[in-house]
């Protein structure tokens, strides 16, 4: 004790009745909080410390500031909640914002809104060129010809034809279903299919995937029934910690549909968490998830799958081009023929074509033909032509050129055929003599006797048309004997026949030669030979009048 | 819409699948109740001015050979525990059925109908019998025959189901 602590008002006095300085009292304050110090120390250090941590707990606006976004970012990295927690006060601060100030609203979101509906616009029309361009293949393709024909025939819209005969697979039904109580949160169905009892169908697609869990699976965690197969129908049913999703496919649905259909309620389970942890019977919650259902709604068709799978015409093509060029051949091959034909009759004797029309199967030709010609069929077939597949007309006419003018008149000089008979009969006589012989024994002389008729009658006809015959004997010896020998007896035998015909015959004049060994008739018996060169032969010439002329041979 | 999952629970020859086959828009045919153990219809009640649906699950009749498919309870936001007014065992069994579905649902609202009360005459019930089921729910007679009360205890169901604070929830 000091004493030179001041003593504050009321303050006990000391028991030595020392009167209450200042000094005392300060003295006194400090030796309070020493007492203090010293009893409560260990309380007051702790109350200080709790204090401390009292005032760091509390963040002041500033502070809070200041931490806000890392915490947000911090909470956003570990979960969806604070998504969301936020998610009803950003949609009333939004709606709250578009009801107030509509126009500014518009203008913040135009720089988003321009590119989207450009996109929307661009997807729409590749879609449309896409489903042209189906059109189009389908239309044209081999294939397409054949169902636009069944679907003509049988009444059936050209869209389902093609649907039947090349869908891969079509989803028709999509149910997203509380897995609990197997209510239905939302559907979704192409436009032209109706599923009016989709409520039902999904209580009791819960219940028959409970009544298949509970009859096979001992382990509820399997995942329990997750496709099954009705007919051309296949339910594949993805189960989520609280919903599933059981889309119902006709046809082979490809494995990425599968995958779709996973993240599908992936994407419902980050997105509806908590509505469906609370779902209590309202579906309305669940209004925002219809977009990705019906991107689920598929129809898938082998025609839609691109590249590789097109049309190969190149067969078409090559046989389409093979088939022209054989047609063109044999159209150039038949015209040729005709024009050969045509040019053949043209240029026959006794024929003039008038007119010539070639068809696709029979032609025609008219024309006129003379009697003395070739038959036409022989020259058509000779140069090529069909006669069976050519219809002929000819009229009769007579051509000037020379042969049938010749021909016409040796008709008519000959008349009847007698002339000519007896022309023949004559030239192939021979009167035959012994060997050194030149007198004609017994069948020599007959046979003279039988010339001299003929000749008497040749004489008879040429005349009565005002003709001369003329007849040159010929006579021979065989190669027996000398030269002077043969041409003395050839001689000789000449003129014995010439004299007995010159007596027998009148008007009938006869030159004779004799050639004795020298052009002998050839034989290939060498006695044959000797016995006809032994002989005397005849030729006739007929001369007639202007304008036959000469008739020869 | 608010859809709710009631389930019909009840002793095999009580009267469920009668009970509700001319107030529902039927499906599926009875021999799911053979095959699956369950048939679902639908039922939409008007409660204050707005449609809601039952989904009715029609669980196949306990019997001696079979339970009641507890699995198809689960998630039921009301059980209707159905009884036979002229088999007294029907109804002695309602308390086990209600501990049944209770396990498997939770404590949702359930209550009864009391069936065949077109054979009043013939129930074999007490006064005192039917107090004691109301200890399971609010009780309804109901006759499958006549109609008589089903509507009114659809009704009652969609109304508690609705307004979950009037109910046991």
């Amino acid at each position: 004790m000091t004493g030179t602590h001041p003593v504050p008002d009321g303050a006990p006095l000391h028991d030595d009745g020392m009167p209450n300085a200042p000094s005392s009292t300060d003295d006194r304050v400090a030796e309070m909080s020493r007492l203090r110090a010293l009893l409560l120390g260990p309380e007051r250090s702790r109350l200080d410390e709790h204090e401390a941590r009292f005032e760091a707990q509390v963040l002041t606006p500033e502070q809070l500031a200041e931490q806000l976004p890392e915490a947000i970012a911090m909470r956003a990295r570990q979960d969806t909640q604070l998504g969301i927690a936020l998610a009803p006060t950003v949609e009333r601060a939004i709606s709250e914002s578009v009801r107030r100030r509509p126009g500014e609203f518009a203008d913040a979101i135009f720089p988003v809104l321009g590119p989207a509906i450009r996109k929307a616009i661009a997807e729409t029309m590749a879609d449309l060129v896409a489903s042209i361009n189906r059109a189009m293949e389908h239309s044209f393709s081999p294939r397409g010809i054949r169902w636009r024909v069944e679907a003509i025939r049988s009444g059936v819209p050209f869209a389902q034809v093609v649907l039947r005969h090349a869908l891969v697979y079509r989803v028709e039904q999509v149910f997203l279903v509380h897995k609990e109580t197997g209510l239905l949160l939302a559907k979704a169905a192409p436009s032209d299919l109706a599923v009016p009892d989709a409520d039902l169908v999904s209580g009791m697609l819960t219940a028959i995937r409970d009544f298949v869990g509970d009859s096979f699976t001992e382990d509820a965690a399997a995942g329990g029934l997750r496709a099954f197969r009705v007919g051309e129908l296949t339910v594949m049913v993805e189960p989520g910690p609280h919903a599933m999703l059981a889309a119902v496919v006709r046809g082979e649905p490809a494995p990425e549909f599968h995958e779709r259909v996973q993240a599908t309620i992936e994407g419902v389970h980050a997105q509806f968490a908590s509505a469906l942890v609370d779902f209590d019977g309202d579906d309305t919650a669940f209004a925002p998830a219809q977009p990705l259902l019906d991107d689920l709604i598929v129809t898938v068709l082998d025609t839609d799958t691109p590249a590789g799978k097109a049309v190969d015409w190149r067969p078409v093509v090559v046989t389409l081009v093979l088939l022209v060029a054989l047609l063109g051949a044999l159209a150039v091959r038949a015209s040729t023929r005709w024009d050969r034909v045509i040019g053949t009759l043209e240029a026959a004797p006794g024929f003039t074509v008038v007119r010539a029309e070639r068809g696709w199967w029979q032609s025609e030709i008219r024309g006129l033909r003379d009697p003395d010609a070739e038959p036409a069929n022989a020259i058509i077939a000779a140069a090529g032509g069909d006669t069976s597949r050519i219809v002929q007309r000819w009229e009769p006419y007579q051509s000037l050129a020379p042969a049938f003018v010749l021909a016409r008149a040796a008709r008519a000089v000959s008349g009847p055929a007698d002339i000519e008979q007896l022309v023949r009969e004559v030239r192939a006589s021979r009167v035959l003599f012994e060997i050194g012989s030149a007198v004609p024994g017994a069948p020599g002389s007959a046979q003279i006797d039988a010339i001299a008729a003929r000749l008497a009658a040749l004489h008879a006809r040429v005349s009565a048309l005002g003709g001369e015959v003329e007849v040159a004997l010929t006579g021979r010896a065989d190669g027996t004997g000398t030269d002077a020998t043969n041409a003395m007896l050839s001689q000789q035998r000449v003129d014995v026949v010439r004299a007995t015909l010159d007596s027998a015959v009148s008007g009938v004049r006869f030159s004779a030669r004799a050639l004795g060994a020298s052009a002998p008739v050839d034989d290939p018996d060498p006695a044959t030979r000797a016995r006809v060169n032994r002989s005397v032969s005849f030729d006739v010439r007929l001369l007639l009048p202007p304008p036959i002329r000469t008739l020869r041979e | 819409m608010i859809q709710k999952k009631v389930c019909m629970v009840g002793v095999f020859g009580t009267g469920k699948t009668s009970l509700v086959q001319q107030f529902v828009q039927s499906k599926f045919s009875e021999k799911y109740h053979s095959s699956v153990g369950v048939k679902i219809d639908r039922k939409v009640v008007d409660v204050n001015g707005s449609a809601v649906t039952i989904v009715l699950w029609d669980l196949a009749g306990r019997d001696e050979h079979e339970d009641v498919g507890a699995s198809y309870l689960r998630g039921a936001h009301g059980v209707i525990y159905v009884a036979d007014g002229t088999r007294k065992e029907t109804c002695e069994q309602i308390a086990d059925l209600r501990r049944v579905a209770t396990a498997a649902a939770g404590p949702v609202p359930g209550l009864i109908a009391l069936n065949k009360c077109d054979l009043v005459g013939d129930w074999k019930l007490s006064q005192a019998d039917e107090e004691a089921l109301r200890a399971n729910g609010p009780v309804f007679r109901t006759s499958a025959k006549s109609g008589q009360g089903v509507e009114q205890m659809f009704l009652a169901m969609a109304r508690v189901l609705v307004a979950p604070t009037q109910g046991a929830r």
